[in-house]
Protein backbone atom coordinates (compact mmCIF):
# COMPACT_ATOMS: atom_id res chain seq x y z
CA UNK A 1 0.00 0.00 0.00
CA UNK A 2 1.25 3.47 -0.88
CA UNK A 3 -0.75 5.24 2.14
CA UNK A 4 -2.72 3.07 4.68
CA UNK A 5 -4.48 5.25 7.26
CA UNK A 6 -6.57 3.62 10.44
CA UNK A 7 -8.96 5.12 13.06
CA UNK A 8 -7.50 8.97 12.00
CA UNK A 9 -8.89 11.68 13.47
CA UNK A 10 -7.77 15.42 13.18
CA UNK A 11 -9.76 18.72 14.70
CA UNK A 12 -8.87 22.29 13.94
CA UNK A 13 -10.36 24.00 17.04
CA UNK A 14 -14.20 22.62 17.40
CA UNK A 15 -13.92 21.63 14.10
CA UNK A 16 -13.96 18.19 13.55
CA UNK A 17 -12.32 17.44 9.85
CA UNK A 18 -12.06 13.53 10.49
CA UNK A 19 -13.15 11.25 12.57
CA UNK A 20 -12.25 7.39 12.71
CA UNK A 21 -10.57 7.78 8.93
CA UNK A 22 -9.91 4.73 7.35
CA UNK A 23 -8.45 3.87 4.10
CA UNK A 24 -6.22 2.23 2.32
CA UNK A 25 -4.88 3.56 -1.21
CA UNK A 26 -3.03 1.10 -3.43
CA UNK A 27 -0.05 2.18 -6.16
CA UNK A 28 -1.33 3.67 -9.35
CA UNK A 29 -3.61 6.67 -9.74
CA UNK A 30 -6.17 7.76 -6.54
CA UNK A 31 -8.73 10.25 -7.02
CA UNK A 32 -10.02 11.90 -3.52
CA UNK A 33 -12.70 12.78 -3.62
CA UNK A 34 -15.21 15.06 -1.32
CA UNK A 35 -17.57 18.40 -1.15
CA UNK A 36 -15.38 21.41 -0.34
CA UNK A 37 -14.19 21.70 3.02
CA UNK A 38 -14.33 18.05 3.03
CA UNK A 39 -10.92 17.31 4.43
CA UNK A 40 -9.42 16.94 0.94
CA UNK A 41 -6.51 19.63 1.43
CA UNK A 42 -6.16 18.97 5.26
CA UNK A 43 -5.61 15.26 4.11
CA UNK A 44 -2.82 16.14 2.06
CA UNK A 45 -1.21 18.37 4.69
CA UNK A 46 -1.08 15.37 6.97
CA UNK A 47 0.62 13.00 4.07
CA UNK A 48 3.44 15.44 4.20
CA UNK A 49 3.23 15.66 7.97
CA UNK A 50 2.68 19.19 8.23
CA UNK A 51 0.00 18.65 10.10
CA UNK A 52 -0.22 16.13 13.24
CA UNK A 53 -3.27 14.27 13.63
CA UNK A 54 -4.95 14.04 16.85
CA UNK A 55 -4.98 10.36 16.84
CA UNK A 56 -5.03 6.81 14.54
CA UNK A 57 -2.52 5.59 12.83
CA UNK A 58 -0.87 6.73 9.36
CA UNK A 59 1.31 5.48 6.94
CA UNK A 60 3.34 6.89 3.69
CA UNK A 61 5.68 4.69 1.57
CA UNK A 62 5.89 2.74 4.55
CA UNK A 63 6.58 5.76 7.18
CA UNK A 64 5.11 7.69 9.81
CA UNK A 65 5.07 11.17 8.42
CA UNK A 66 4.78 12.25 11.84
CA UNK A 67 8.08 11.20 12.48
CA UNK A 68 9.65 10.53 9.42
CA UNK A 69 8.86 14.20 7.75
CA UNK A 70 12.10 15.18 6.32
CA UNK A 71 13.31 11.98 4.64
CA UNK A 72 9.51 11.02 3.74
CA UNK A 73 8.68 14.67 2.13
CA UNK A 74 12.14 14.28 -0.25
CA UNK A 75 10.09 11.26 -1.86
CA UNK A 76 6.83 13.42 -2.31
CA UNK A 77 6.05 15.61 -4.88
CA UNK A 78 3.23 18.43 -4.22
CA UNK A 79 1.66 20.77 -6.37
CA UNK A 80 -0.88 22.75 -4.35
CA UNK A 81 -3.51 24.40 -5.29
CA UNK A 82 -3.33 27.90 -5.92
CA UNK A 83 -1.91 29.27 -9.12
CA UNK A 84 0.49 31.81 -7.30
CA UNK A 85 3.89 31.02 -7.93
CA UNK A 86 7.36 33.90 -7.84
CA UNK A 87 5.96 35.65 -11.10
CA UNK A 88 9.69 36.77 -11.71
CA UNK A 89 11.49 33.61 -11.80
CA UNK A 90 11.76 31.71 -15.06
CA UNK A 91 9.98 27.88 -14.99
CA UNK A 92 13.36 26.06 -15.05
CA UNK A 93 15.24 27.74 -12.21
CA UNK A 94 11.92 27.11 -10.04
CA UNK A 95 11.87 23.60 -10.75
CA UNK A 96 15.73 23.00 -10.67
CA UNK A 97 15.06 24.75 -7.18
CA UNK A 98 12.65 22.80 -5.68
CA UNK A 99 14.44 19.28 -7.41
CA UNK A 100 17.38 21.14 -5.28
CA UNK A 101 15.60 20.77 -2.26
CA UNK A 102 14.38 17.56 -2.52
CA UNK A 103 18.09 16.71 -2.76
CA UNK A 104 18.84 16.42 -6.31
CA UNK A 105 22.69 17.68 -6.91
CA UNK A 106 22.86 20.41 -8.52
CA UNK A 107 23.65 19.02 -12.26
CA UNK A 108 21.08 16.61 -12.12
CA UNK A 109 18.67 19.13 -10.73
CA UNK A 110 19.26 21.24 -13.46
CA UNK A 111 19.09 18.78 -16.19
CA UNK A 112 16.05 16.87 -14.85
CA UNK A 113 14.33 20.04 -14.59
CA UNK A 114 14.91 20.78 -18.09
CA UNK A 115 13.94 16.93 -19.19
CA UNK A 116 10.48 17.42 -16.87
CA UNK A 117 9.48 21.08 -18.58
CA UNK A 118 10.12 19.17 -21.63
CA UNK A 119 7.77 16.42 -20.38
CA UNK A 120 4.75 18.90 -19.49
CA UNK A 121 5.05 20.64 -22.88
CA UNK A 122 7.17 23.35 -21.25
CA UNK A 123 10.55 23.08 -23.15
CA UNK A 124 10.61 25.84 -25.45
CA UNK A 125 9.35 28.13 -22.80
CA UNK A 126 11.63 26.68 -19.87
CA UNK A 127 13.32 30.12 -19.73
CA UNK A 128 10.55 32.51 -19.31
CA UNK A 129 9.40 34.47 -16.22
CA UNK A 130 6.19 32.70 -14.96
CA UNK A 131 4.18 35.95 -14.31
CA UNK A 132 4.35 35.62 -18.71
CA UNK A 133 2.67 32.31 -18.63
CA UNK A 134 -0.89 31.78 -18.64
CA UNK A 135 -3.00 29.51 -15.78
CA UNK A 136 -2.35 26.37 -18.13
CA UNK A 137 1.15 26.91 -18.33
CA UNK A 138 1.24 27.19 -14.54
CA UNK A 139 -0.28 24.89 -14.28
CA UNK A 140 1.97 22.35 -15.70
CA UNK A 141 5.53 24.44 -13.87
CA UNK A 142 3.17 22.93 -11.03
CA UNK A 143 3.35 19.94 -12.58
CA UNK A 144 6.66 20.10 -13.64
CA UNK A 145 8.20 20.84 -9.99
CA UNK A 146 6.58 17.96 -8.24
CA UNK A 147 7.81 15.68 -11.07
CA UNK A 148 11.60 16.76 -11.09
CA UNK A 149 13.09 15.46 -8.80
CA UNK A 150 11.88 11.99 -9.42
CA UNK A 151 9.17 10.81 -6.59
CA UNK A 152 7.46 7.77 -5.31
CA UNK A 153 4.09 9.39 -5.03
CA UNK A 154 2.83 12.92 -6.11
CA UNK A 155 0.47 15.29 -4.67
CA UNK A 156 -1.74 16.93 -6.77
CA UNK A 157 -4.30 19.51 -5.25
CA UNK A 158 -6.90 20.45 -7.95
CA UNK A 159 -4.69 20.10 -10.52
CA UNK A 160 -7.01 21.59 -13.64
CA UNK A 161 -8.23 24.10 -11.34
CA UNK A 162 -8.80 27.38 -13.80
CA UNK A 163 -8.26 25.39 -17.07
CA UNK A 164 -10.25 25.09 -20.05
CA UNK A 165 -11.65 22.12 -21.73
CA UNK A 166 -8.51 21.20 -23.76
CA UNK A 167 -6.10 22.12 -21.58
CA UNK A 168 -7.98 19.77 -18.83
CA UNK A 169 -7.97 17.25 -21.64
CA UNK A 170 -3.84 17.74 -22.23
CA UNK A 171 -3.51 17.99 -18.11
CA UNK A 172 -5.46 14.84 -17.58
CA UNK A 173 -3.54 12.81 -20.09
CA UNK A 174 -0.01 14.24 -19.05
CA UNK A 175 -1.31 13.04 -15.33
CA UNK A 176 -2.37 9.57 -16.61
CA UNK A 177 1.24 9.52 -18.67
CA UNK A 178 3.36 10.46 -14.68
CA UNK A 179 1.39 7.83 -13.46
CA UNK A 180 1.00 4.77 -15.64
CA UNK A 181 4.45 5.29 -18.23
CA UNK A 182 6.86 6.60 -15.04
CA UNK A 183 5.20 4.64 -12.30
CA UNK A 184 4.95 7.12 -10.22
CA UNK A 185 2.07 7.18 -7.60
CA UNK A 186 -0.57 9.91 -7.66
CA UNK A 187 -2.95 11.15 -5.82
CA UNK A 188 -5.25 13.82 -6.76
CA UNK A 189 -7.80 16.08 -5.45
CA UNK A 190 -10.66 17.30 -7.74
CA UNK A 191 -14.14 18.49 -7.77
CA UNK A 192 -14.95 17.54 -11.18
CA UNK A 193 -16.08 13.75 -10.96
CA UNK A 194 -15.89 13.40 -14.64
CA UNK A 195 -11.94 13.84 -14.39
CA UNK A 196 -11.23 11.80 -11.81
CA UNK A 197 -13.53 8.70 -13.52
CA UNK A 198 -11.37 9.03 -16.40
CA UNK A 199 -7.86 8.78 -15.20
CA UNK A 200 -7.70 7.29 -11.88
CA UNK A 201 -7.46 3.65 -11.15
CA UNK A 202 -8.67 3.76 -7.43
CA UNK A 203 -10.80 6.69 -5.55
CA UNK A 204 -11.54 7.53 -2.11
CA UNK A 205 -14.29 9.77 -1.54
CA UNK A 206 -14.79 11.62 1.76
CA UNK A 207 -18.17 12.46 3.33
CA UNK A 208 -18.36 13.52 6.94
CA UNK A 209 -14.98 13.26 8.26
CA UNK A 210 -14.84 9.67 6.97
CA UNK A 211 -14.30 7.75 4.52
CA UNK A 212 -18.09 7.00 2.76
CA UNK A 213 -16.38 4.25 -0.14
CA UNK A 214 -12.99 3.73 -1.49
CA UNK A 215 -11.58 1.26 -3.70
CA UNK A 216 -10.87 0.68 -7.37
CA UNK A 217 -13.57 2.59 -9.83
CA UNK A 218 -14.64 -1.01 -11.10
CA UNK A 219 -15.24 -2.74 -8.57
CA UNK A 220 -17.32 0.12 -7.15
CA UNK A 221 -19.37 0.86 -9.82
CA UNK A 222 -20.17 -3.00 -10.15
CA UNK A 223 -20.17 -3.75 -6.45
CA UNK A 224 -23.68 -1.97 -6.11
CA UNK A 225 -26.66 -4.10 -6.30
CA UNK A 226 -29.18 -4.14 -8.89
CA UNK A 227 -29.37 -5.01 -13.06
CA UNK A 228 -30.13 -3.86 -16.10
CA UNK A 229 -33.09 -5.47 -18.56
CA UNK A 230 -32.43 -4.24 -22.47
CA UNK A 231 -35.97 -5.42 -24.32
CA UNK A 232 -36.66 -4.76 -27.73
CA UNK A 233 -40.13 -4.22 -27.00
CA UNK A 234 -42.74 -4.78 -24.55
CA UNK A 235 -41.00 -2.71 -22.19
CA UNK A 236 -43.97 -1.67 -20.34
CA UNK A 237 -45.64 -4.61 -19.70
CA UNK A 238 -42.09 -6.09 -18.42
CA UNK A 239 -41.62 -3.20 -16.07
CA UNK A 240 -45.28 -3.60 -14.44
CA UNK A 241 -44.66 -7.52 -14.03
CA UNK A 242 -41.70 -6.65 -12.40
CA UNK A 243 -43.30 -4.20 -10.40
CA UNK A 244 -46.16 -6.41 -9.31
CA UNK A 245 -43.20 -8.94 -8.32
CA UNK A 246 -41.12 -6.64 -5.80
CA UNK A 247 -39.05 -5.25 -7.74
CA UNK A 248 -38.70 -1.65 -8.00
CA UNK A 249 -38.17 -0.88 -11.78
CA UNK A 250 -38.19 2.49 -13.52
CA UNK A 251 -37.88 2.53 -17.51
CA UNK A 252 -34.75 4.76 -18.95
CA UNK A 253 -34.99 4.64 -22.80
CA UNK A 254 -35.13 1.01 -23.82
CA UNK A 255 -33.68 -0.62 -20.46
CA UNK A 256 -35.22 -1.16 -17.30
CA UNK A 257 -33.00 0.03 -14.46
CA UNK A 258 -33.94 -2.85 -11.78
CA UNK A 259 -33.81 -2.13 -7.73
CA UNK A 260 -30.24 -1.07 -6.72
CA UNK A 261 -30.79 -2.91 -3.63
CA UNK A 262 -31.31 -6.06 -4.60
CA UNK A 263 -28.63 -8.88 -5.48
CA UNK A 264 -28.48 -9.47 -9.18
CA UNK A 265 -28.05 -13.66 -8.48
CA UNK A 266 -31.73 -12.76 -6.65
CA UNK A 267 -32.90 -10.76 -9.45
CA UNK A 268 -31.66 -13.15 -12.51
CA UNK A 269 -34.64 -15.93 -11.85
CA UNK A 270 -37.37 -13.37 -11.62
CA UNK A 271 -36.49 -11.31 -14.46
CA UNK A 272 -36.42 -14.81 -16.77
CA UNK A 273 -40.16 -15.68 -15.45
CA UNK A 274 -41.28 -12.41 -16.75
CA UNK A 275 -40.03 -12.12 -19.83
CA UNK A 276 -41.47 -15.20 -20.55
CA UNK A 277 -44.21 -14.98 -19.53
CA UNK A 278 -44.71 -11.20 -21.17
CA UNK A 279 -43.09 -13.13 -24.54
CA UNK A 280 -40.83 -10.11 -25.06
CA UNK A 281 -37.23 -10.47 -26.92
CA UNK A 282 -34.26 -9.39 -24.31
CA UNK A 283 -31.51 -8.17 -25.68
CA UNK A 284 -28.93 -8.14 -22.57
CA UNK A 285 -29.35 -8.54 -18.84
CA UNK A 286 -26.16 -7.64 -16.34
CA UNK A 287 -25.53 -5.72 -13.97
CA UNK A 288 -25.77 -1.91 -13.26
CA UNK A 289 -22.85 -0.07 -14.17
CA UNK A 290 -23.34 3.05 -12.22
CA UNK A 291 -21.39 6.69 -12.83
CA UNK A 292 -18.74 8.18 -10.35
CA UNK A 293 -21.74 10.48 -9.94
CA UNK A 294 -24.06 8.30 -8.75
CA UNK A 295 -22.05 6.69 -6.49
CA UNK A 296 -20.67 10.05 -5.03
CA UNK A 297 -23.98 10.90 -4.97
CA UNK A 298 -25.45 8.34 -3.21
CA UNK A 299 -22.67 7.89 -0.75
CA UNK A 300 -22.03 11.64 0.61
CA UNK A 301 -25.98 11.94 0.41
CA UNK A 302 -26.63 8.91 2.80
CA UNK B 1 25.56 6.68 -40.36
CA UNK B 2 26.97 5.92 -37.08
CA UNK B 3 28.31 2.65 -36.20
CA UNK B 4 27.11 0.67 -33.07
CA UNK B 5 30.37 1.36 -31.28
CA UNK B 6 30.94 4.91 -31.15
CA UNK B 7 26.67 5.51 -30.67
CA UNK B 8 25.74 7.69 -27.40
CA UNK B 9 22.82 8.64 -25.95
CA UNK B 10 22.68 12.10 -25.72
CA UNK B 11 18.88 13.02 -24.08
CA UNK B 12 17.35 10.31 -22.96
CA UNK B 13 14.04 12.39 -22.06
CA UNK B 14 12.81 12.33 -18.53
CA UNK B 15 13.32 9.73 -15.74
CA UNK B 16 12.63 8.81 -12.72
CA UNK B 17 15.68 9.71 -10.42
CA UNK B 18 16.88 7.22 -8.30
CA UNK B 19 20.35 8.32 -7.11
CA UNK B 20 21.32 9.18 -3.55
CA UNK B 21 19.69 12.72 -2.50
CA UNK B 22 21.58 15.06 -0.26
CA UNK B 23 19.42 15.94 2.60
CA UNK B 24 18.51 18.62 4.20
CA UNK B 25 21.92 20.56 4.03
CA UNK B 26 21.79 21.05 0.59
CA UNK B 27 17.83 22.06 0.31
CA UNK B 28 18.97 24.69 2.90
CA UNK B 29 22.05 25.96 1.03
CA UNK B 30 19.60 25.98 -2.03
CA UNK B 31 17.23 28.13 -0.72
CA UNK B 32 19.82 30.20 1.02
CA UNK B 33 21.32 31.18 -2.75
CA UNK B 34 18.07 31.72 -4.12
CA UNK B 35 17.48 34.26 -1.40
CA UNK B 36 20.93 36.00 -1.74
CA UNK B 37 20.97 36.26 -5.55
CA UNK B 38 16.81 37.13 -5.54
CA UNK B 39 17.76 40.28 -2.80
CA UNK B 40 20.92 40.84 -5.31
CA UNK B 41 18.40 41.13 -8.64
CA UNK B 42 20.51 38.33 -9.85
CA UNK B 43 19.02 36.06 -12.25
CA UNK B 44 16.03 38.57 -12.57
CA UNK B 45 15.35 41.87 -14.46
CA UNK B 46 17.56 45.00 -14.94
CA UNK B 47 15.14 46.87 -12.60
CA UNK B 48 15.60 44.63 -9.91
CA UNK B 49 19.54 45.20 -9.39
CA UNK B 50 18.92 49.16 -9.11
CA UNK B 51 18.04 49.41 -5.69
CA UNK B 52 20.75 47.03 -4.48
CA UNK B 53 23.65 47.88 -6.95
CA UNK B 54 22.75 51.64 -5.65
CA UNK B 55 22.63 50.90 -1.93
CA UNK B 56 25.44 48.81 -2.38
CA UNK B 57 27.22 51.48 -3.87
CA UNK B 58 26.39 53.80 -1.54
CA UNK B 59 27.78 52.19 1.32
CA UNK B 60 31.38 52.64 -0.05
CA UNK B 61 31.42 55.97 -1.64
CA UNK B 62 33.09 57.08 2.49
CA UNK B 63 35.77 54.59 2.01
CA UNK B 64 36.63 55.74 -1.39
CA UNK B 65 36.71 59.20 0.01
CA UNK B 66 38.50 57.68 3.01
CA UNK B 67 40.85 56.54 0.94
CA UNK B 68 41.36 59.42 -1.32
CA UNK B 69 42.41 61.38 1.49
CA UNK B 70 44.52 58.89 2.37
CA UNK B 71 46.66 58.51 -0.85
CA UNK B 72 46.98 62.61 -0.97
CA UNK B 73 47.86 63.64 2.56
CA UNK B 74 50.88 62.44 4.11
CA UNK B 75 50.60 59.14 6.25
CA UNK B 76 50.92 61.25 9.69
CA UNK B 77 47.78 63.32 8.71
CA UNK B 78 46.00 60.75 7.19
CA UNK B 79 46.47 58.57 10.18
CA UNK B 80 44.26 61.02 11.94
CA UNK B 81 41.08 59.93 9.75
CA UNK B 82 41.14 56.64 10.54
CA UNK B 83 38.23 55.55 12.11
CA UNK B 84 36.26 51.77 11.61
CA UNK B 85 34.08 51.90 13.95
CA UNK B 86 32.83 55.66 13.37
CA UNK B 87 32.18 53.91 9.16
CA UNK B 88 28.99 51.83 10.42
CA UNK B 89 27.26 55.34 11.59
CA UNK B 90 27.92 56.72 7.57
CA UNK B 91 26.20 54.28 6.40
CA UNK B 92 23.50 54.13 8.72
CA UNK B 93 21.00 55.60 6.63
CA UNK B 94 21.35 52.97 3.47
CA UNK B 95 21.49 49.94 5.44
CA UNK B 96 18.57 50.98 6.66
CA UNK B 97 17.20 51.25 3.09
CA UNK B 98 18.79 48.07 2.47
CA UNK B 99 16.95 46.08 5.32
CA UNK B 100 13.71 47.86 4.07
CA UNK B 101 14.08 46.52 0.72
CA UNK B 102 15.78 43.14 1.09
CA UNK B 103 13.58 42.17 4.58
CA UNK B 104 10.42 41.86 2.87
CA UNK B 105 11.35 40.50 -0.21
CA UNK B 106 12.78 37.44 0.80
CA UNK B 107 10.06 36.70 3.54
CA UNK B 108 6.74 37.90 2.36
CA UNK B 109 7.10 37.48 -1.34
CA UNK B 110 7.40 33.74 -0.16
CA UNK B 111 4.27 33.80 1.72
CA UNK B 112 2.46 35.90 -1.06
CA UNK B 113 3.87 33.37 -4.25
CA UNK B 114 3.13 30.49 -2.39
CA UNK B 115 6.72 28.96 -2.31
CA UNK B 116 6.31 28.79 1.43
CA UNK B 117 3.84 26.01 0.74
CA UNK B 118 6.30 24.65 -1.55
CA UNK B 119 9.04 24.89 0.77
CA UNK B 120 7.09 22.85 3.60
CA UNK B 121 6.21 20.31 1.71
CA UNK B 122 9.87 19.40 1.08
CA UNK B 123 12.26 18.59 3.20
CA UNK B 124 12.59 21.70 4.62
CA UNK B 125 10.89 23.09 8.32
CA UNK B 126 9.90 26.00 9.80
CA UNK B 127 13.24 26.18 11.45
CA UNK B 128 15.79 25.36 8.88
CA UNK B 129 14.13 27.37 6.64
CA UNK B 130 14.34 30.67 8.81
CA UNK B 131 17.83 29.36 9.60
CA UNK B 132 18.44 30.04 5.56
CA UNK B 133 16.67 32.88 5.24
CA UNK B 134 18.70 34.67 8.04
CA UNK B 135 21.87 33.62 6.91
CA UNK B 136 20.81 35.23 3.62
CA UNK B 137 19.79 38.36 4.87
CA UNK B 138 22.63 38.58 7.12
CA UNK B 139 25.11 37.93 4.31
CA UNK B 140 23.21 40.39 1.93
CA UNK B 141 23.20 42.90 4.35
CA UNK B 142 26.72 42.23 5.22
CA UNK B 143 27.57 43.98 2.21
CA UNK B 144 26.83 47.37 3.20
CA UNK B 145 28.10 47.16 6.52
CA UNK B 146 31.07 44.91 6.61
CA UNK B 147 32.29 44.81 3.42
CA UNK B 148 33.01 48.30 3.08
CA UNK B 149 34.83 48.57 6.52
CA UNK B 150 37.26 45.37 4.94
CA UNK B 151 37.73 47.05 1.32
CA UNK B 152 38.81 50.18 3.78
CA UNK B 153 40.92 48.05 6.10
CA UNK B 154 42.74 46.63 2.42
CA UNK B 155 42.77 50.13 1.28
CA UNK B 156 44.55 51.58 4.24
CA UNK B 157 47.09 48.63 4.32
CA UNK B 158 47.87 49.32 0.71
CA UNK B 159 48.65 52.78 0.96
CA UNK B 160 50.50 52.41 3.82
CA UNK B 161 47.96 53.93 6.45
CA UNK B 162 46.15 52.26 9.77
CA UNK B 163 46.81 48.77 11.87
CA UNK B 164 50.65 47.87 11.74
CA UNK B 165 52.12 44.66 12.63
CA UNK B 166 50.75 41.30 12.23
CA UNK B 167 48.66 41.31 15.61
CA UNK B 168 47.43 45.17 15.02
CA UNK B 169 46.36 43.84 11.62
CA UNK B 170 44.35 40.80 12.69
CA UNK B 171 42.75 42.61 16.55
CA UNK B 172 41.29 45.05 13.84
CA UNK B 173 40.49 42.49 11.69
CA UNK B 174 38.37 40.91 13.97
CA UNK B 175 36.65 43.68 15.65
CA UNK B 176 35.50 44.66 11.68
CA UNK B 177 34.41 40.87 11.67
CA UNK B 178 32.68 41.17 14.97
CA UNK B 179 30.69 44.77 14.48
CA UNK B 180 29.94 44.52 10.98
CA UNK B 181 28.37 40.65 11.62
CA UNK B 182 26.49 42.08 15.04
CA UNK B 183 25.30 45.18 13.21
CA UNK B 184 23.95 43.13 9.76
CA UNK B 185 22.15 40.75 12.30
CA UNK B 186 20.59 43.29 14.12
CA UNK B 187 19.14 45.28 11.16
CA UNK B 188 18.55 41.81 9.75
CA UNK B 189 16.07 40.46 12.24
CA UNK B 190 14.53 43.66 13.25
CA UNK B 191 13.59 43.59 9.46
CA UNK B 192 12.62 39.84 9.51
CA UNK B 193 10.11 40.36 12.78
CA UNK B 194 8.48 43.16 10.79
CA UNK B 195 8.13 40.77 7.50
CA UNK B 196 7.00 38.49 9.98
CA UNK B 197 3.66 40.67 10.93
CA UNK B 198 2.20 41.94 7.37
CA UNK B 199 1.67 40.36 3.97
CA UNK B 200 2.56 43.42 2.18
CA UNK B 201 5.64 44.08 1.39
CA UNK B 202 5.24 47.74 0.83
CA UNK B 203 4.11 48.09 4.10
CA UNK B 204 6.81 46.08 5.49
CA UNK B 205 9.42 48.53 3.69
CA UNK B 206 7.70 51.39 5.29
CA UNK B 207 7.41 49.82 8.50
CA UNK B 208 11.16 49.32 8.53
CA UNK B 209 12.02 52.65 7.78
CA UNK B 210 9.83 54.27 10.25
CA UNK B 211 10.81 51.93 13.29
CA UNK B 212 14.60 53.20 13.34
CA UNK B 213 13.67 56.62 12.22
CA UNK B 214 10.94 57.13 14.99
CA UNK B 215 12.97 55.45 17.61
CA UNK B 216 15.91 58.01 17.04
CA UNK B 217 13.40 60.63 16.89
CA UNK B 218 11.90 59.48 20.26
CA UNK B 219 15.37 58.48 22.34
CA UNK B 220 16.68 61.91 21.15
CA UNK B 221 13.41 63.99 22.11
CA UNK B 222 13.34 62.49 25.52
CA UNK B 223 16.68 63.05 26.19
CA UNK B 224 17.00 66.18 25.07
CA UNK B 225 13.61 67.91 25.64
CA UNK B 226 11.93 66.06 28.67
CA UNK B 227 15.05 65.21 30.28
CA UNK B 228 14.97 61.56 30.42
CA UNK B 229 17.64 59.79 31.73
CA UNK B 230 20.88 59.09 29.26
CA UNK B 231 20.69 55.23 29.09
CA UNK B 232 17.02 56.09 26.86
CA UNK B 233 19.24 57.07 23.97
CA UNK B 234 19.92 53.27 23.77
CA UNK B 235 16.45 52.89 22.36
CA UNK B 236 17.56 54.64 19.52
CA UNK B 237 17.48 51.24 17.02
CA UNK B 238 19.16 53.73 14.53
CA UNK B 239 21.93 54.73 16.88
CA UNK B 240 22.56 51.81 18.90
CA UNK B 241 24.27 49.44 16.13
CA UNK B 242 27.50 52.28 15.59
CA UNK B 243 27.48 52.47 19.58
CA UNK B 244 27.68 48.58 19.83
CA UNK B 245 30.43 48.78 16.90
CA UNK B 246 32.19 51.77 19.04
CA UNK B 247 32.12 49.61 22.34
CA UNK B 248 33.47 46.88 20.04
CA UNK B 249 36.73 49.06 19.04
CA UNK B 250 36.55 50.60 22.58
CA UNK B 251 36.16 53.76 21.17
CA UNK B 252 34.44 55.96 23.48
CA UNK B 253 34.31 58.99 20.59
CA UNK B 254 31.51 56.91 18.89
CA UNK B 255 29.46 55.82 21.67
CA UNK B 256 26.19 57.39 22.60
CA UNK B 257 26.69 60.01 25.46
CA UNK B 258 26.29 58.95 28.98
CA UNK B 259 24.95 55.41 27.87
CA UNK B 260 26.96 52.28 29.73
CA UNK B 261 28.00 49.12 27.96
CA UNK B 262 25.65 47.60 30.29
CA UNK B 263 22.83 49.65 29.16
CA UNK B 264 23.76 49.67 25.29
CA UNK B 265 24.48 45.60 25.38
CA UNK B 266 20.95 45.06 26.97
CA UNK B 267 19.33 46.79 24.60
CA UNK B 268 20.28 45.42 21.75
CA UNK B 269 20.88 41.65 22.82
CA UNK B 270 16.37 42.26 23.87
CA UNK B 271 15.89 43.58 21.02
CA UNK B 272 17.40 40.51 18.64
CA UNK B 273 15.55 38.00 21.76
CA UNK B 274 12.53 39.93 21.08
CA UNK B 275 12.51 40.14 16.68
CA UNK B 276 13.61 36.48 17.36
CA UNK B 277 10.42 35.68 19.60
CA UNK B 278 8.52 37.64 16.91
CA UNK B 279 9.56 35.68 13.96
CA UNK B 280 9.14 32.37 15.76
CA UNK B 281 5.68 32.74 16.68
CA UNK B 282 4.49 34.11 14.14
CA UNK B 283 6.23 31.65 11.70
CA UNK B 284 4.37 28.72 13.54
CA UNK B 285 0.79 29.99 13.12
CA UNK B 286 1.56 30.53 9.00
CA UNK B 287 -0.73 28.02 7.80
CA UNK B 288 0.48 25.73 4.85
CA UNK B 289 -2.53 23.92 4.63
CA UNK B 290 -5.65 23.41 5.72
Amino acid sequence: MVISAVSLSKRWGDNQVFSDFTAEIPRGITGLLGSNGSGKTTLFGMLLGLHDRNSGQLSVLGEDPQTAGPELRQRIGYSPEHHDLPIDLAAQDLVRHVAEIHGLPKREATTRASDALWLVGLGEERARPIGTMSTGQRQRVKLAQAIAHGPSLIILDEPTDGLDPVQRDDMLQLIRDVGTKYEMNVVLSSHLLEEVERIADNIVIIANGSVAASGPIDVLRSQSGGAVVVLDDMHEAVATKLTARGVPTRIDGNRLLLGKDEPIEALAPIVAEVVAEAEASLRRFGPVSYSLEDLFLSEVTS
Amino acid sequence: MTNGTNAEIYDQGYRVYDGPRTGVRTAVFSVWKVSVQRALGLRRKFRFKIIPAITIFISFVPALVFLGISVVFPAELADQFVDFSGYFGLTGVATVLFTAFVTPELLISDRQSGMFGIYMASPLDRGNYLWAKLQAIVGVISTVTLLPVVFLLIGYLLVGVGPEGFSDIASTGLRIALSGLSVALFYSLIGMAVATLTNKAGVGSAVVIMLFLVSAFLANALVDVADAPDWVLAFSLFQLPGDIAARIFDEPINQLNGVSTAASVSVFVATLVLSLVIVWSGYKRVEVSK
